[in-house]
């Protein structure tokens, strides 16, 4: 792989390698201060020794002028690290050793050497030598003196200059190395994503089955796995299903064709009367009003698919919706001697479209007339339910719904008995549309069902929220036009 | 407007031979004078030369769009009512199509009664609707009391048979669509299934008014839908 800024190793590589490169600038100037104090600290340290050590060896000569004697046991000729020199309080030098060769250990002492101690300083000598300073009185038998003792720091500085020198080769070496090591590191913890892309790269919308091999599940590119997994799942079951939509949706197209088609050949086939021709027109027409029907049911689908239909929501007492759905349907009961009870809390309001929610509530109620015997009972039940919400419930007491079914019972042209195709508006569209029409409302729609004891279809909405919040307040942009 | 010279003149665009066929044979049998555009350009041409009481336009045409024509038609200040076929359900499609200066709209495929509806309809509007009888042989409604007779007899009629009776009535000799009643007398939209509802409203209605009397004057029309008329 190239090394460019592009791609994530590389960038990986670049990141690292900066930052410790950074890490170790900053360790080495940190490194060579704490040395360079250290340093001067023990130069210091001596300079107060030498100072007392100084102060003994002090004599007068007969003259009256001053020098340093050596006493027993002192160290020998300091030679050129160490210079002494004193002062008069009024600036006059009265002694100075003699490797100084006449320069000054700094100017004439001002009034404040004479009476205290004076921290060590750095100077630069005339001769370009770089010295560590002290400066203390110091009392004579008849007079006070101003005495100076300095060190050479030329070779403090020249073990600072090689340990940067080191530093200064060392760590770019280790720079390197260790870029060559991150980009050898990083190129290990993304093969697996590698891996992952060439087995990605094989799967395509024909083969969804494939799934991405997983090693361990719980590093991060084990989950990244599990999630690519699971969208592939998503994927294939989504895939599975418009397949699934498309079949049935052409089978339930081809239904009524093949009826227009045969009945119109087979009456052509002889003459025959006026009476006859219209009864075959008009057999063709239901078939077509049938056609006309599926289209526009599939067309209410995938708008709402694609959430291009707009809800006029407003405040709305949900037994109010049910009680006109069963008094729109209620003829039909009442052509089976079946009775439907509308009970609950008339005062439990949901924000709803009118209109579409009551066509939900038809669409289960047309269910339950059509599968409940003759003579029975259907309750529509209206109550509080869990979360804010408020619940209707259609019970019936038909044939109820085997188990095998119930996942599937909400999927388009989805039908438990498939010999029910002919009967009307049985294109198994009905419960989808049920559905979307609750779930667009924010709502949940369930079935509780034992085979055998009739059905139960729940829908659970949001209680609109307190106060006379008018979301109805949205401009219809469907305006109802008809004759007048 | 003709209005004293019998026939009202309708010009239709529409490409597709065999629905302008269709729409020509169905307006002219409801006594209207119909003359068939097949283009865009065609139809721009006859509505600026001749004069025509309603435009009944395709939107989809091949040359001219039917909105294009539309648009044209208004910013030169005619009036005229239009009627625009629509195949796309789209609401957006509706709403630009009645923006544009459309009277009404209707969805391909739409069922002739409807159509027929919304025509006489539009040709009604901006006249003072006259208030017609309702009345059909021996068949007498009164909305204001709301009582049926027949025969002399009042009818026991529910709210919602009322309603349908008023509706058929008022389309009488007219074929009118399961659709139309869903929408107009129960405010379903299509999707509801509410087809079988009807039926057994309609069963019941001529269990009322035609059963014990004569002649019949609920019909079935197969595939199509109901009338209300007095057949010889």
């Amino acid at each position: 792989m190239k090394l460019s800024p592009s791609n994530v190793r590389s960038r990986l590589t670049l990141w690292y390698v900066g930052v410790l490169a950074a890490l170790l600038i900053a360790y080495g100037i940190g490194s060579l201060f704490f040395l360079y104090l250290n340093m001067r600290e023990q130069i210091d340290h001596n300079l107060l020794e030498d100072m007392e050590t100084v102060e003994g060896q002090i004599a007068t000569e007969p003259d009256g002028s001053l020098t340093l004697r050596l006493h027993h046991g002192d160290e020998g000729d300091p030679g050129l690290d160490r210079f002494v020199e004193i002062w008069s309080p009024q600036g006059k030098v009265l002694y100075r050793t003699p490797q100084l060769e006449g320069q000054a250990l700094g100017g004439p002492p001002s009034a404040e050497d004479a009476r205290k101690d004076v921290a060590p300083v750095s100077e630069r000598l005339a001769s370009g030598f770089r010295v560590r300073i002290a400066s203390s009185p110091h009392h004579l038998a008849d007079r006070t003196v101003i005495l100076r003792v300095a060190h050479n720091e030329e070779k403090m500085w020249r073990e600072l200059r090689e340990f940067a020198t080191v530093l200064l080769i060392g760590l770019p070496l280790g720079v390197l190395l260790a870029g060559f090591g991150g980009y050898a590191l990083a190129r290990k913890a993304l093969a697996p994503i590698d891996a992952m892309t060439r087995e990605t790269q094989k799967i395509s919308a024909e083969d969804l089955g494939a799934r991405l091999s997983i090693k361990n599940g719980d590093d991060e590119l084990g989950r990244l796995g599990t999630v690519l997994n699971a969208m592939l799942g998503r994927l294939q079951g989504a895939f599975e299903q418009l397949r699934r939509f498309t079949a049935d949706a052409s089978h339930e197209l081809r239904t009524p064709l093949t009826a227009i088609r045969s009945v119109g050949e087979v009456a052509l086939q002889e003459p025959k009367g006026a009476a006859e021709y219209r009864d075959v027109i008009g057999s063709m027409l239901e078939e077509v009003d049938r056609l006309t029907r599926l289209v526009e049911s599939l067309l209410v689908l995938s708008r709402a698919d694609a959430s291009r239909i707009q809800l006029h929501r407003a405040d709305t007492s949900l037994l109010s919706v049910a009680e006109e759905a069963a008094s729109t349907l209620e003829v039909l009961a009442e052509e089976k001697q079946q009775k439907i009870d509308v009970e609950g809390d008339g005062d439990l309001v949901v924000s709803a479209d009118r209109l579409i929610l009551r066509q939900a509530i038809v669409n289960l109620l047309d269910n339950a007339i059509k599968y409940s015997p003759v003579g029975s009972r259907i309750l529509i039940r209206v109550r509080p339910g869990d979360d804010k919400r408020a619940c209707l419930d259609v019970i019936d007491q038909g044939p109820g719904i085997p188990f095998e079914h119930q996942p599937y019972i909400f999927d388009r042209f989805y039908r438990v008995d498939k010999s029910r195709t002919r009967e009307w508006g049985g294109a198994g569209l009905g419960l989808s549309i049920t559905r979307w029409a609750v779930e667009a409302h924010r709502g949940e729609i369930l079935l509780s069902s034992k085979d055998g004891a009739g059905c139960t279809f729940r829908i659970c909405l949001p209680i609109a929220s307190d106060g006379p919040n008018q979301t109805a307040g949205r401009v219809s942009a469907t305006p109802r036009m008809g004759p007048a | 407007m003709h209005e004293g010279k019998g026939q009202l003149r309708i010009l239709v665009v529409e490409d597709e031979a065999k629905v302008a066929q269709a729409l020509r044979e169905g307006l002219e049998r409801a006594k209207y004078e119909v003359v068939v555009a097949s283009t865009g350009e065609e139809g721009f041409f006859l509505v600026n030369a001749e004069e025509f009481d309603l435009v009944i336009l395709d939107l989809m045409l091949p040359g001219r769009d039917g909105l294009q024509v539309l648009s044209t038609l208004r910013k030169r200040g005619m009036q005229t009512p239009v009627l625009i076929l629509t195949a796309r359900d789209a609401v957006e499609d509706r709403v630009l199509g009645l923006d544009k200066g459309a009277d009404d709209y209707l969805v391909k495929p739409f069922a002739f009664p409807e159509l027929l509806a919304r025509v006489r309809a539009l040709l009604r509007r901006g006249r003072s609707e006259q208030a017609v009888p309702l009345r059909l042989a021996d068949l007498e409604m009164d909305v204001t009391s709301r009582k049926a007779r027949r025969s002399g007899r009042y009818l026991e009629l529910t709210a919602r048979e009322f309603e349908l009776l008023e509706y058929l009535l008022r389309h009488r000799e007219q074929i009118v669509s399961r659709e139309m009643l869903a929408r107009d007398v129960w405010k379903e939209t299509r999707a509801t299934p509410i087809d079988n509802v009807i039926d057994v409203h309609i069963n019941r209605l001529r269990r009322k008014v035609d059963e014990p009397f004569d002649p019949k004057l609920i019909h079935t029309v197969r595939g199509v839908g109901f009338v209300l008329r007095e057949e010889s």
